[in-house]
């Protein structure tokens, strides 16, 4: 039987051409996307595919002079809500409750803040603890999520807010160290690229480009936290029992510049911070570095050391008080119209004569006195490694507002304007051999593999010759172990120092308001400790010398125990 | 369909499949053999490798969160050491701020520091024991052509 064939039919011709033009347009279509489209698609393709993660570097911690802990990072959580997923009641009932229960959030408040919004993840907690975000992650709850944050902890609480400062919500430091040190305690974030599924996960041995995150340095304070407990204590008792409006304590090492403890009054503190308050906001500045005062007769110890080192005088030459002096047509006095007689220079300072100090600044020369209180730091910044430090104020010779009364003035500590952290590192420069050395919170800093670098002293400048520093030493050492008893005599060193009561102008005139210091340096041949003793505008008008020169004793008493330093004062050796 | 329903005259009659011959379907079947597992081969490794990678991951969140717990441990021993716990602790059990000490000079040499214990020292350098090895003694004949 023979094959039979096919028929042709034009009816095939019809499909045959639809079917063609079909192909051809899908061929063209890849030909345009595959081929003259490539490069656009295979861009999007790869945007599409990759990810990038930024890795957040671990804040340094910040660690007292012996190495404990005064401030450091934690791990926490924020917590978002997806108000998409929220959309039913029970389900956002039975999270919240979990939730609630978990954080100690009220469950009505976080309700409320997803209450209405469609789409988008809310935030409804910031920093919740490690333990509890870990356990809102087991517990699968509907809707929420948790990013990883940090928060700073503060083991020691408010000891030396002050100084160490805050950091905001993004962990940038705001004040103090915290930000002073940010380039050093932040560290450097690392990013990773990778191509991600569908999912957004990470796609197994695709690609993966890494930059690691470098953690934060750690630093070293000079800050001894024992010490800093004794002054905050020792200033606030002061500030109580002298009916004070505030003050300063500063504990200073003279040979290195290291500051071993700073209370200011009133000060930062954690359990008391709310930055909406704008009261509490002004505390974020550090008033022993930021605030200015007239020092008055402290700086009696600069005029000496000027005079001295100038060779206009000598601890024994003399001059004749009278109790008075006029300057161009303005009387100076001294304090409480005494008059004195023939003194030396040593019973200038025993005696705190304000007219022995204008004799003293007047001997040395206008010019000279002038370049000497510049040469002792005043009028510019101290170079501490601390944020808004003041620079001071006073007229000096050529200022157009500057006159001869000036001169008399300054050389007793009014018409200056100082910092307490100024005045400290002057005396310090006065009695450690003539070094003006630059003041530190900061004594190293140890990378995050452990290797710690020492940060070096900085000799600022040399006002006054060695040997001028040993007369003065020996003349400060006069002022307070020379009588029979001195309320600022320590129990068990040798010690020198020098008080000071200055008034306060209030509205341009001075009256009883006042603010009395104390600064005191100890053991008197080899001065191992300075301290600083600052109470502003006490009710009971106690003298720089009754109020504040006990405490400067009994700080240094403590101190060079603690440190360990063998007493030399004569009241511990004629007990023994 | 008209060609296996009308064989050529004079040929076999069929109606079955031909027989296998021997060799042939043997290295057809070596051939699938190897084929399917070339082809599960990268199967298996693909599988294989996803599964390290979300063990890498799982690691990866393991080695966070251990971090995590570093940091909270650290946090929690400077609180105990903090000075309020300290004076806290100390007042609980009785202790009493110390009176002053009282210090005593002597002239006698203190006593020789206390000895490291062996197992915190670190072990004796390793001595080279007899000849440089042939290859050294070689490279170091050599060096003088050099």
């Amino acid at each position: 039987m023979p094959q039979s064939q096919a028929l042709r039919t034009g009816r095939v011709l019809l499909p045959a051409i639809l079917f063609s033009l079909f192909a051809t347009l899908v061929v063209a279509r890849l030909v345009q996307i595959q081929v003259f489209q490539h490069e656009q698609y295979a861009a999007a393709a790869h945007n599409e595919l990759e990810a990038t993660n930024t890795i957040y570097a671990a804040r340094g911690s910040i660690l007292d002079r012996n190495g404990h802990l005064l401030a450091t990072s934690v791990e926490t959580w924020d917590l978002y809500i997806s108000a998409r997923e929220w959309r039913d009641s029970l389900v956002a009932a039975q999270a919240a409750n979990t939730i609630s229960i978990a954080t100690g959030l009220d469950i009505n408040s976080i309700l409320d803040s997803v209450e209405g919004i469609g789409f988008g993840d809310v935030l409804i907690a910031r920093d919740v603890p490690y333990e509890t975000g870990l356990e809102l992650i087991e517990a699968d709850v509907e809707g929420l999520i948790t990013l990883r944050n940090s928060a700073r902890s503060y083991p020691e609480g408010d000891l030396a807010a002050s100084i160490l400062g805050i950091i905001g919500t993004d962990n940038s430091g705001l004040a103090g160290i915290e930000l002073f040190y940010e380039d050093v305690l932040r560290g450097e974030p690392g990013r990773v690229i990778y191509e991600r599924d569908t999912a957004g996960d990470p796609i197994p041995f695709g690609l993966y480009i890494a930059v690691e995150a470098v953690g934060g340095h750690d630093i070293v304070l000079t800050i001894d936290r024992h010490l800093q407990k004794l002054a905050e204590e020792a200033l606030d008792a002061a500030i109580e029992a002298h009916d004070a409006k505030g003050g300063a304590i500063i504990i200073l090492d003279p040979n290195t510049g290291h500051i071993l403890a700073f209370a200011t009054s009133p000060r930062l503190l954690y359990s008391e911070l709310d930055l909406d308050d704008p009261e509490k906001v002004r505390l974020l500045r550090n008033v022993g570095i930021s605030d200015l005062f007239e020092p008055g007769s402290v700086m009696k110890v600069i005029t000496a050391a000027a005079a001295i080192n100038s060779g206009a005088v000598n601890p024994d030459t003399t001059y004749i008080d009278t109790g008075s002096v006029i300057i161009e047509d303005r009387e100076i006095k001294n304090w409480q119209d005494n008059i004195y007689g023939e003194q030396t220079m040593t019973e200038v300072l025993q005696r705190s004569i304000n007219t022995g100090a204008v004799f003293m600044a007047q001997e040395v020369g206008v010019l000279a006195f002038h370049n000497y209180l510049d040469a002792f730091g005043f009028g510019k910044p101290t170079g501490v490694d601390f944020p808004g430090e003041a620079t001071g104020l006073l007229r000096k010779p050529g200022d157009s507002d500057w006159s001869a009364v000036d001169l008399a003035t300054q050389s007793f500590g009014q018409s200056i304007s100082v910092t307490p952290l100024q005045m400290v590192m002057a005396v310090a420069a006065a009695i450690n051999g003539g070094r003006l050395l630059e003041p530190r919170f900061v004594r190293a800093t140890i990378s995050p593999e452990g290797v710690r670098t020492e940060i070096a002293l900085v000799v600022v400048g040399t006002p006054i010759r060695p040997d001028s520093s040993a007369i003065i030493r020996e003349m400060l050492g006069k002022v307070v172990m020379e009588s029979g008893y001195h309320p600022a005599e320590p129990d068990k060193y040798t010690a020198g120092g020098k008080s000071g009561t200055a008034n306060v102008a209030v509205n341009a005139v001075y009256d009883d308001t006042q603010i009395i210091s104390f600064v005191e340096f100890a053991p008197l041949d080899n001065p191992e400790i300075l301290v600083f003793v600052k109470i502003d505008e006490n009710q009971d008008l106690l003298t720089g010398t009754a109020a504040a020169g006990p405490i400067a004793a009994a700080l240094l008493d403590a101190t060079l125990t603690y440190l360990n330093v063998e007493p030399d004062g004569r009241r511990y050796v004629e007990a023994r | 369909m008209a060609a296996i329903n009308h064989p050529y005259a004079g040929s076999p009659q069929s109606g079955s499949l031909p027989r296998p011959i021997g060799d042939i379907n043997r290295w057809i079947v070596l051939a699938v053999i190897i084929a399917g597992v070339s082809a599960l081969f990268p199967v298996l490794q693909n599988s294989s490798v996803t599964s390290r990678g979300f063990d890498l991951q799982s690691i990866e969140q393991e080695k966070l969160a251990v971090l995590g717990e570093i940091s909270l441990i650290e946090t929690d021993v400077a609180r105990l050491t903090s000075l309020p716990r300290i004076e806290r602790r100390a007042g609980e059990i009785g202790l009493i701020p110390s009176f002053d000490p009282f210090y005593v000079s002597v002239d006698v040499a203190g006593p020789a520091p206390a000895k490291i214990p062996a197992e915190f020292l670190p072990g004796p350098a390793e001595q080279s024991v007899g000849s440089a090895p042939w290859w050294r003694s070689l490279l170091d004949w050599l060096a003088p052509l050099n």
